[in-house]
């Protein structure tokens, strides 16, 4: 098998090298020029004009001038004017000398129709041609967004997709999900692709990366965060198989493809963007302001932290309150300059950018920084020939603290503690002090003295060849290289106060006055180098099957290679003094070596059929094979086929053209894979290799493989129309969908007496259904006003089919049930609820304290309550789903209002039907710092010991995280061209995140300690909230 | 000429692209048919049992400890956030199959159990007896410790574990009858071929073969009320040597790094131990006190964890004197024609022994017994001076059925016996229904 793919791939690279030898015809030259305009009248700069059924073009110069020569025999030809944003338009001329004169003035194109959108091929296909719905969002949309991450820049701009910022770190993480979870066992995030190269979005830690740090969650940052979002032209975002199929085995999540900036002939133009923006706390939960606590001591080593939870304690000592989150928050301030320069002659086209963002989180002592430089080169070597490159180096550094999954962590280190300490007290020695008896950390330790940096240094770069070996026949090639390499050290001093060796303090709890010199402070270096390269290589042939009929075929051939090496060096035991090194350390943890080799390769044949430039059929097939699977389950194919249908096109539609422009139908059916769905080596059985007592120690892991495991499926139909009315002034999509992944990899749970407790196999389907509305309209339009509204709304059910048993449950650091059961959403949240009435108010004891429900459970979601004598629930504790992290419905609302010179844009995202896990709210009430609760409790306003009776009901957890968003709010000015040295100049005020409509109990519903985890959303544990930010931009061109 | 140059360059592209392999093996882990296919291999998966039965929170020690000693009022709980700990101290049907530490003590001992048996049936195809021998011992002490625990807890035990294997469940006093056939397997063994000093020098220092398998052979004997081979197996056993379970600061003592530097999972209950009034050691006397707890005069709780759990490397004992004493003292009280004066005598060795003359530093240095000379009357005091010796061992579930205490909930007992994990009943449809209580 193996033996026999390989031969394909040859086969298949050796077609195209055949295919290049054929001879191509030579004519006389003639010189085609002219200029270019818009409805205005003002130069269009950057448009192309071809020669309809000829490769032979240009791109229109500053002053919308263009010129080419084209080997043509004398006669009639088409010249076609296309540009970004405009309609395109086709004009008759005749060749008769050596040269043709002819303008054209082109109209705006409000649906986007001849946007070019790169679905996985080479050439490209305009908007109007696709049989599947594939949303692009122009670069600069992404730059007004006020944000400097690139993910954060597209929430609410694509359908289909949730985008969530897991925590407010100026660094942080995003998630993204398109048309919901599309896989149980893997990341769920999209595949990314920048100018062809496939790049890592990996969150792997090189801080906080301590053992048992992460559970099935982790809010690491993801490594889009490396993209400067200036340099971005437009953004292609895939939600499913029906658009991706053509990407095959790595497209279950979809696709992002992120296109650069590239060079445009003409004088070179300089542009300068420079911002200033403000970071700010949006709304603080506050602190518990009770005049007293329960028990004894007020402060110091020996004072009860967690007085709520013994209600044994009823004696009330007087207490002065703080409020920790003041010390914690700040209002950070950042700075995001860009210049770039794009410009271009004759044959050579260049853009050039370097950039430095800068931003303070709202935590004290944490920033983010990034330096950006870029270099993209076109150069034409010859008529038929042509390459690019694009370099790319990136270095990002943060100062960071620890995040969420952690109690010495800024959020959780306050959530965590009674707030009657002073923390900021000094010892005779002015150390600080202990915070309790419990060995926690005093948050001015976390603030001041932890130091956790980590560094990115990344290259990403490619390389293409475009090569036109005769008429109507494009060969094209493309090496990806991503290299990153990532440095992160932790340290944590040693203190000298008590603190529980789980915080890695040394703290003796039996002596607060001695501690561990051996546990106390932790340090750790860690390192991740991760290497990707990609090489696709694609051959187009175009053919005219008489008049009406065009063909198009494509063929390509790709090779993946993906190389990790992490290694991680931790010590315990750190000298005083400020020594930060692991070679200081005392105690030297267990180091980590780990790494992983993957390879894919993959061709496929496209065939695609337009007929009269109305009706279009797509079809193809790819076959993919991974080395992560074994030898007789690692080869995929993939089908796809699509079509669509401008039934506006149609001489019978004139009628109706008055008032109805464009009346699109389309449908898609595509199949992808997941052929990163396991690591490299997941479905070896293995034993781990630890150290232990000098020798070495076999452990075999709690999971046993399916040797023979295979890649998940997945199967999507889409069916969707574009229409537009009244002059595109009101247009108008929809998608329906429906997808499902099936042979899900899931590590199944098994009996533990067959020796594992879980087993990694193909064992289930989930499935995705839903639909997408866009409606966009311009409300008014006049020479100086205009108002346009867009809206997009989403609705995702998402489904668990089977999953080979009833039930399964995760146990989350946070705390969160999460499970798993068919005919839920994947990550519901299952566990236990109040006793209820008839009218579904609590039922109390006599204590007026709310019961936890009992009884008889009869399956997983099923059960039979029971009530004793006094009507109180007895039995045995019941559980059911009692939370959906999966919204509803999202939404967003986007208002455009320009006037002469002055522009508003804002940006309302709604997120509907969502619950959130908020692990931290209920922590807050159980240590007596909350203002729920706990300062009821403490003023006697609430039984003694409600919280305690309550404290495992986890339906208490659940909070509504539904939320609607003034995401966006930009003011901006344009002075136009202002005197003789700017070509531009514009200022504008904005604002992010300024205002949330919700009903949370705690700071931000978005929120997501879990991370880019698949099955860990919506818990709130320890996260940093996400600021509300203000920017002032000034942007200039000269 | 362009047809040349474009070959060329496409050529050139085609080099470029790499090849297609697609075989990458595991640099991180060793295959398991790899692992047990040399004796080196082997031994390193025997040391991986002593490391999953009494190392970190899901170990067999920390959770039996956890489990046992809230069942039996030995532990008070420190934070209700600790839903498992917090529902064992509750209690009766707080306690269901959802329990993440009884399923961890549950998987471990079943994981043990599966790879022990993986071990011994590799290591008897080797042509080197003396170490043979001794691989088998050693791997038997922790397979057996783990059949030992699972009937401890549960109604009815797994025949074995593994594979693709239909399980059946037999009753824990089978168990217990299955730990004991292994041992004796395995004394047959070195008894036959005595192991070599490679084979115990490859192994972690600590652990006494014979002794260790003569302990284990003598507890699981008594809990199983075969009282000859139990008092037999404890006569053979050396009551001056340690057998102990060794941690490092990579490894720490479970009790130590989950509770007892935290103060934050579970302490100690107090100085009564948990026992009733007229059980409870002598508060003024009582020399075990100390030993298993500390004072803290400062913060409260004002008990807090010692003995065994005292301090990061504190080493865990396979089985301890007193233990091997209190058996040979019930088997002599409780055999068909009871030796009361026997019991009477090896009962005395356990009050008046001194710290000084324990291996451990167990000493209760009280006076000898001068209650009734009956055997109920002995036997009662069997039973409180094992809940003193044996305190925080994990075995006070199993004496409290084997004497007979009260059955009624939340007098001395959350628990009489556990109920089977959700995850082996939904995935098993061998498994007995569960206990009431």
């Amino acid at each position: 098998m193996y033996k026999n793919f390989t031969k394909t791939c040859k086969n298949a690279a050796g077609l195209l090298l055949v295919m290049v030898f054929l001879s191509a015809y030579t004519f006389a030259q003639v010189n085609f020029r002219g200029k270019v305009t818009d409805s205005k009248g003002m130069a269009v700069s950057g448009a192309s004009v071809t020669l309809k059924n000829n490769s032979v073009g240009a791109a229109t110069e500053n002053d919308g001038s263009y010129s080419f020569l084209a080997p043509v025999k004398p006669g009639e030809y088409t010249l076609v004017f296309s540009g970004v944003g405009l309609k395109t338009f086709e004009k008759k001329v005749t060749v008769s000398g050596s040269s043709v004169q002819m303008d054209a003035s082109l109209d705006e194109d409000v649906l986007g129709l001849t946007d070019v959108v790169v679905t996985g091929t080479s050439a490209g296909t305009t908007k109007k041609q696709l049989g599947s719905y594939v949303a692009s969002v122009k670069g600069d949309v992404l730059s007004k967004a006020g944000t400097g991450n690139v993910l954060a820049a597209l929430q609410g701009k694509t359908p289909g997709a949730q985008i969530i910022q897991n925590s407010g770190d100026p660094g942080g993480g995003m998630s993204v999900r398109l048309r919901g979870i599309s896989t149980i066992n893997s990341s769920s995030e999209p595949l990314y692709i920048i100018d062809g190269v496939i790049v890592s979005n990996s969150s792997r830690r090189v801080t906080n990366a301590m053992g048992n740090y992460d559970g099935i969650e982790s809010v690491a940052p993801n490594r889009l965060v490396d993209i400067n979002p200036a340099d971005i032209e437009r953004v292609e975002v895939l939600n499913g198989a029906a658009a991706a199929a053509i990407y095959g085995s790595r497209a279950n999540a979809g696709v992002v493809q992120i296109f650069t900036k590239r060079g445009s002939s003409g004088k070179p133009v300089v542009s300068f963007t420079t911002s200033v923006n403000l970071n700010q706390l949006r709304k603080s939960v506050g602190q518990s302001s009770a005049a007293t606590k329960f028990g004894g001591p007020t402060d110091g080593p020996t004072a009860q932290t967690q007085d709520i939870l013994s209600p044994a304690l009823t004696n009330t000592t007087g207490v002065t309150r703080y409020n920790y989150w003041n010390y914690i928050f700040r209002d950070g301030i950042g700075t995001d300059n860009n210049v770039s320069v794009r410009g271009g002659k004759d044959k050579t086209k260049y853009f050039a950018s370097a950039s430095y963002l800068f931003n303070q989180g709202i935590i004290k002592n944490t920033d983010f920084g990034r330096y950006s430089l870029r270099l993209n080169v076109d150069q034409e070597l010859a008529k038929w020939a042509s390459f690019n490159v694009g370099l790319n180096y990136i270095r990002s550094k943060a100062n960071e603290k620890p995040d969420g999954n952690s109690f010495f962590s800024p959020m959780n280190s306050v959530t965590i503690l009674g707030n009657f300490h002073n923390i900021w007290e000094r010892d005779a020695n002015g150390n600080i002090k202990a915070v309790g008896e419990r060995g926690r950390v005093n948050p001015v330790s976390v603030i001041e003295d932890t130091k956790q940096t980590s560094e990115t240094n990344r290259t990403i770069s490619s390389f293409g060849l475009k090569l036109k070996p005769f008429k109507d026949f494009t060969i094209d090639y493309t090496m990806g290289i991503d290299a990153i390499s990532q440095l992160g050290n932790t340290y944590i001093p040693p203190a000298a106060y008590n603190v529980s060796a789980g915080f890695f303090g040394g703290g003796n709890p039996n002596d607060p006055a001695t501690y561990n010199a051996a546990l106390n402070g932790y340090s750790s270096v860690g390192n991740n180098k991760q290497f990707l390269i990609n090489h696709e290589i694609n051959g187009t042939l175009n053919k005219n099957i008489g008049r009406n009929l065009v063909s198009t075929t494509q063929i390509g051939y790709s090779v993946q290679y993906e190389r990790s090496d992490y290694s991680l060096l931790q010590g315990q035991g750190m000298p005083f003094g400020g020594v930060k090194v692991v070679s200081a350390a005392a105690t030297q943890l267990a180091p980590i070596d780990d790494r992983s080799e993957i390879s894919i390769s993959g061709g496929y044949l496209q065939q695609n059929f337009k007929f009269k430039n109305r009706l279009f059929l797509t079809v193809a097939g790819r076959l993919d094979e991974s080395s992560v699977f074994g030898v007789n389950d690692r080869r995929q194919f993939y089908t796809k086929a699509s079509g669509a249908y401008v039934i506006s096109d149609e001489d019978f539609w004139k009628p109706l053209s008055g008032w109805w422009d464009y009346f699109k139908i389309r449908a898609a059916y595509g199949e992808s894979g997941n052929l990163t769905g396991i690591g490299a080596y997941d479905r070896f059985n293995t034993y781990n290799i630890n150290s232990f007592l000098g020798r070495l120690a076999y452990n075999s892991p709690g999971q046993l493989a399916n040797e023979n495991v295979k890649p998940e499926k997945q199967k999507e139909l889409e069916i969707g129309t574009d229409m537009a009315f009244f002059n595109g002034r009101l247009n108008l999509t929809v998608n329906w969908y429906d997808k499902k992944v099936e042979d899900l990899l899931i590590s199944r749970f098994t009996a533990p007496s067959q020796g594992y407790s879980s087993l990694l196999d193909n064992v289930g389907t989930v499935s995705n259904k839903g639909f997408e509305i866009m409606l966009g309209g311009q409300v008014i339009k006049s020479k100086d006003f205009t108002w346009n509204v867009d809206v997009i709304f989403n609705k995702n059910k998402n489904r668990v089919e089977n999953i080979g048993q009833s039930l399964i449950r995760y146990n989350t650091i946070g705390g969160a049930p999460v499970a798993l059961l068919p005919g839920y959403s994947v990550g519901v949240f299952y566990g236990f609820f109040f006793a209820r009435d008839a009218a579904g108010n609590y039922i109390n004891n006599t204590a007026g304290i709310p019961q936890q429900e009992k009884g008889i459970q009869t399956s997983a979601n099923s059960y039979t309550i029971q009530r004793d004598a006094n009507g109180l629930p007895t039995g045995a504790n019941l559980r059911k789903v009692i939370g959906d992290p999966n919204p509803d419905w999202t939404g967003t609302l986007v208002n455009t209002l320009s006037y002469k010179k002055l522009g508003l844009r804002f940006q309302l995202d709604a997120v509907q039907g969502v619950d959130v896990f908020n692990a931290d709210f209920r922590t807050r009430q159980g240590v007596g710092n909350g203002t729920e609760f706990a300062q009821r409790e403490h003023n006697g306003q609430l039984p003694r010991g409600y919280i305690q009776g309550i404290y495992g009901i986890e339906e208490w957890r659940i909070d509504d995280g539904s939320f609607v968003k003034l995401r966006e709010i930009a003011l901006n000015y344009s002075f136009g061209k202002l005197g003789k040295s700017f070509s531009d100049l514009s200022l504008s005020l904005s604002g992010r995140n300024l205002i949330s409509w919700d009903n949370y109990k705690g700071f931000d519903p978005e929120t997501n300690a879990g991370g880019g985890s698949t099955l860990a959303r919506g818990i709130d544990f320890g996260n940093v909230p996400i600021p509300r930010t203000f920017t002032f931009t000034i942007n200039a061109k000269f | 000429m362009k047809q040349y140059k474009i070959a060329i360059l496409a050529a050139g592209v085609i080099s470029m692209m790499a090849s297609c392999k697609k075989d990458f093996s595991n640099p991180n882990r060793v295959v398991v048919d790899a692992a047990l296919s040399t004796p080196a291999g082997m031994t390193n998966v025997a040391i991986g049992l002593q490391r999953s039965y009494s190392t970190t929170r899901v170990g067999t020690i920390y959770n039996a400890v956890c489990a046992n000693g809230f069942s039996t009022y030995e532990l008070s709980n420190r934070n209700t956030g600790n839903v498992d700990e917090t529902n064992l101290a509750i209690g009766g049907s707080a306690v269901d199959g959802s329990n993440n530490i009884l399923g961890n003590l549950w998987a471990t001992n079943l994981k043990v159990i599966f790879d022990a048996t993986r071990v011994i049936s590799a290591a008897e195809g080797l042509g080197d007896k003396n170490f043979a021998s001794g691989l088998i011992a050693y791997t038997t002490i922790f397979k057996a410790m783990a059949q030992g625990s699972l009937a401890e807890f549960w109604e009815k035990v797994p025949d074995t574990a593994g594979v693709g294997l239909t399980i059946n469940f037999v009753d824990r006093m089978q168990g217990y009858k299955n730990a004991i056939g292994n041992i004796d397997k395995a004394l047959g063994l070195i008894s036959a071929n005595a192991p070599s000093t490679f084979i115990v020098n490859s192994l972690p220092a600590g652990i006494n073969f014979t002794n260790s398998l003569q302990a284990l052979k003598a507890r699981y004997a008594l809990f199983s009320g075969n009282y000859s081979v139990a008092l037999a197996a404890a006569n053979a056993v050396d009551l001056t040597s340690r057998s102990e379970m060794r941690f490092d600061a990579q490894n720490p003592n479970p009790i130590f790094s989950v509770s007892t530097s935290t103060n934050n999972v579970f302490q100690v209950l107090d100085s009564t131990f948990g026992l009733p009034i007229d059980l409870r050691p002598d508060f003024a006397t009582d020399r075990r006190i100390g030993f298993y707890m500390i004072i803290n005069t400062g913060a409260a709780p004002r008990w807090r964890i010692s003995g065994f759990g005292a301090a990061l490397t504190t080493p865990w004992p396979v089985y301890v004197p007193g233990e091997v004493t209190l058996t040979k003292a019930e088997c002599l009280a409780r055999a068909a024609t009871p030796d009361l004066a026997g019991a009477t005598a090896e009962l005395n060795k356990v009050l008046i022994k001194t710290a000084a003359s324990d291996p451990f530093g167990i000493g209760a240095g009280q006076t000898a017994y001068a209650g009734a000379n009956t055997a109920a009357a002995i036997l009662t005091e069997i039973y409180r001076q094992r809940c003193i010796e044996l305190y925080m061992h994990g075995f006070k579930m199993e004496d409290q059925r084997r004497f007979g205490r009260s059955n009624a909930p939340n007098v001395e007992k959350k628990r009489n016996l556990f109920p089977y994990p959700f995850r082996e009943r939904d995935n098993n449809v061998n498994t007995p229904a569960d206990p009431t209580f």
